[in-house]
């Protein structure tokens, strides 16, 4: 289980984090969100130990991070982390080693990864010569070849095909049934959504969001009246105390509303309406995202 | 330092002794040094003829001296032939300047001798093409002796009078400092010889300050330094670095010395004629020995090997951390000139060591790290200091050492995970300041 407990962290008078707490059990994959510069490199440079918190404390298993335990982790950077001039053997090795591997046992372990991404042809070519893709297959191999307790995902389908995505979010499953706490960040509110119970979503190093995301959802409020139908009264609609919008998406309506309570005053107005479809969602992670961080700035 | 630091050091000096450059830097520097040191050989091959003979002709004039003359020149040709490959013969014509003029092959100089009421004997010298300097000495000692032979009998003086007159002044050198009693003349050699000997190590200086530079930059450019990192400490990283770019440039040095070695073989056949040295090499080798210069390289030598790792150690610490400060090759390259500078700075010092005999200012700068291990040997083997000197050179290079491993550790350690060229200076400074390693 890893703690991250009332971290801040100062880069001379800048607050790049400010106070973060959250909890990833043993199993669970947790979310990270937030806009470019919010703290997410910086957040997950101290969880690896690299740099120091100005001030709280992350546990692993009940045990501050250190060199004896970052053989326990794995991390897939936002950037890909790459010697190009090395084989994709060789970069393996290389990585496994430092995760505290024998050199040895490890190639029976690589040829078994390289099958499951199906890249065993590209075993001795050099990662100069692979593709986006493959070389962020060869990226994810490297940081789970160790079978980690933590696994950091920062940006892990940047260049993946949808196929290829599939492979990998099976292979991110297969982890979290073993056990292993995974963090995992994305600008991609679908994938965040797919895979994350639990988030927190920073702002300027500060949690704006923070805890369950259907707890999230519901606290947010605000729902989506989904529409279809011939004849709608769309300006009496807008007319109605609580409703913030409306507007047409892919062919339907979407009559966005402050509560849940305003649905049965919309569907009154529809209901003698030719209406095909009337359905009341919940909002999508995207638009919680954009409320609290595009909110913030405004 | 636990199995990581050794699989770190491992891996890289791997990477560089299997590159493909390795082994074509090394095939044609063996190729080359081969060669320079059988050029004259090389150029034989190529139609160059060193052993041509010179042919000198005479035309005496009734000044009775060709024999004389004869007798001179082939002396003097033969006293140099030990070093020089000079060959002559000397033959006498009675034909006319003139005549001899006409079909004068470009291998043949003429001597025409005359002797008149003031002068004992004078000489016109013709031929096609200018005389090396080597065959005109030769002909000019062989004239002037002739004409003073010449003068000697016509006055009637004895040889041993005349021996003594000319002879030079003989000198019995004392020098009550121990240390300094050595021959003056070993300060020219050294001016011109040390700086020889030391050029190989200022090209794997630069060599090694690329390597540990180029291989820390790749890796933060490629960022594979976070994940590099989050295994293995800053100071474990850096010093796995600069102990393969040392190891390899130290094999490098090694290799320089075999293939010279193998060039030197072949140029004096010792590989057909089995290993005894060659007369001339061994009369250098008892001239050097005569003068001390054996004696004081028995001590040398390892203080000055001591000396080159030292310095490698702290040109490669601070390359290091150079290169953690940059972002990218370009940026690398233009911090790494001064420390280019620095290290052909020392190189001019150690030559021009020689020219300033005494000089209290290269003195002192021969204790200063990054120079020292230029300086110092130079000046030791020219009797400026003494061995004392180069200890106290070696002490302040290991104090160096530590200090910009302890302070510069730190900047590391910031320097490896910053990606910004904004502030970098202002970054550089808190690191250096802060006790957070």
């Amino acid at each position: 289980m890893l703690e991250v407990k009332h971290i801040t962290k100062y880069y001379g008078n800048n607050r790049a984090v400010d106070n973060l707490s959250f909890t990833v059990k043993d199993g669970e994959i947790f979310g990270l969100l937030g806009e470019n510069g919010a703290g997410k490199t910086t957040t997950f440079r101290i969880i690896m130990g690299l740099i120091e918190a100005s001030s709280g404390e992350v546990l692993l298993d009940g045990k501050k991070i250190d060199y004896s335990l970052t053989d326990e982790i794995g991390f897939v950077t936002e950037e890909r982390s790459l010697l190009t001039k090395l084989t994709v053997l060789e970069q393996l090795k290389f990585y496994g080693v430092l995760k505290g591997l024998d050199e040895k046992l490890l190639e029976k372990d690589i040829d078994k990864w390289l099958e499951k991404f199906e890249i065993t042809s590209y075993k001795n070519r050099k990662i100069k010569e692979l593709s986006k893709g493959n070389q962020q297959k060869i990226q994810f191999i490297s940081a789970i070849i160790n079978h980690p307790k933590l696994l950091i995902l920062d940006e892990p389908f940047t260049g993946l095909d949808p196929i290829n995505v599939k492979m990998m979010k099976d292979a991110i499953y297969d982890l979290q049934k073993e056990g292993c706490s995974i963090i995992f960040s994305s600008h991609q509110m679908e994938y965040i959504e797919d895979f994350c119970e639990k988030l927190v979503i920073l702002v300027k190093g500060h949690p704006v969001v923070s805890g369950d995301l259907k707890t999230i959802k519901n606290e947010f409020g605000i729902k989506n009246v989904m529409l279809r139908g011939e004849d709608l009264p769309l300006d009496e609609i807008e007319k109605v105390k609580g409703v913030i919008s409306v507007s047409k998406v892919k062919g339907e309506i979407e009559v966005k509303v402050e509560s849940r309570d305003i649905a049965p005053k919309i569907f009154s107005l529809v209901k003698n309406s030719n209406i095909t479809k009337y359905d009341v969602v919940e909002p999508t992670l995207n638009e919680i995202f954009i409320a609290k961080v595009g909110g913030i700035h405004e | 330092m636990n199995k990581k630091f050794w699989y770190l050091t491992k891996v890289s000096l791997r990477k560089k002794v299997k590159s493909k450059w390795f082994v074509i830097t090394n095939i044609i520097l063996a190729v080359a040094i081969i060669l320079l040191l059988n050029i004259n050989s090389l150029v034989t091959f190529f139609g160059g003829d060193f052993d041509s003979k010179t042919n000198i002709i005479v035309i005496d004039n009734n000044t009775n001296s060709y024999s004389l003359l004869k007798q001179n020149l082939e002396s003097y040709a033969s006293s140099l032939n030990d070093e020089e490959d000079l060959r002559i013969s000397v033959t006498e014509s009675n034909e006319s300047l003139e005549t001899l003029e006409e079909d004068l092959k470009d291998d043949e100089i003429l001597i025409e001798l005359n002797s008149s009421e003031d002068e004992y004997l004078t000489a016109e010298v013709v031929s096609n093409e200018k005389i090396d300097t080597l065959t005109y000495q030769v002909i000019s000692q062989g004239l002037n002796s002739t004409k003073t032979s010449i003068g000697m009998a016509v006055n009637n003086i004895d040889p041993n009078v005349l021996n003594n007159i000319s002879s030079p002044v003989s000198i019995t050198r004392v020098a009550l400092n121990e240390e300094n009693s050595v021959d003056e003349n070993m300060g020219l050699i050294m001016s011109s010889v040390f700086p020889t000997i030391i050029l190989p190590f200022f090209m794997l200086t630069m060599i090694l300050i690329q390597m540990v530079g180029g291989e820390i930059c790749e890796e933060k450019t490629t960022r594979s330094m976070e994940i590099i990192i989050s295994n293995v400490s800053p100071k474990q990283h850096l010093m796995s670095k600069i102990l393969a770019s040392n190891i390899f440039v130290i094999l490098q040095g090694v290799l320089l010395v075999v293939y010279t070695v193998i060039g030197f073989l072949i140029s004096t056949n010792m590989l057909s004629n089995g290993l005894a040295l060659p007369s001339d090499v061994t009369s250098i080798f008892d001239s050097l020995v005569a003068a001390g210069f054996i004696e004081k390289l028995v001590y040398v030598i390892p203080l000055t090997l001591i000396l080159i790792v030292l310095s490698f150690l702290a040109y490669s610490i601070v390359a290091g951390i150079l290169a953690s400060m940059t972002v990218n090759m370009e940026d690398f390259s233009q911090l790494q000139t001064p420390l280019v500078f620095i290290s052909l700075g020392g190189y001019y010092l150690a030559m021009m060591a020689g020219m300033f005999n005494g000089s209290i200012l290269i003195r002192i700068l021969s204790y200063v790290p990054f120079l020292s291990s230029f300086v110092s040997p130079s000046l030791y083997m020219m009797g400026e200091i003494g061995l004392v000197d180069i200890i106290i050179s070696i002490v302040v290079l290991i104090l160096f050492i530590y200090l910009i491993l302890h302070f510069g550790i730190r900047v590391y350690k910031v320097g490896i995970l910053n990606y910004s060229n904004e502030k970098v200076w202002s970054k550089f400074f808190k690191a250096f300041k802060s006790k957070d390693v």
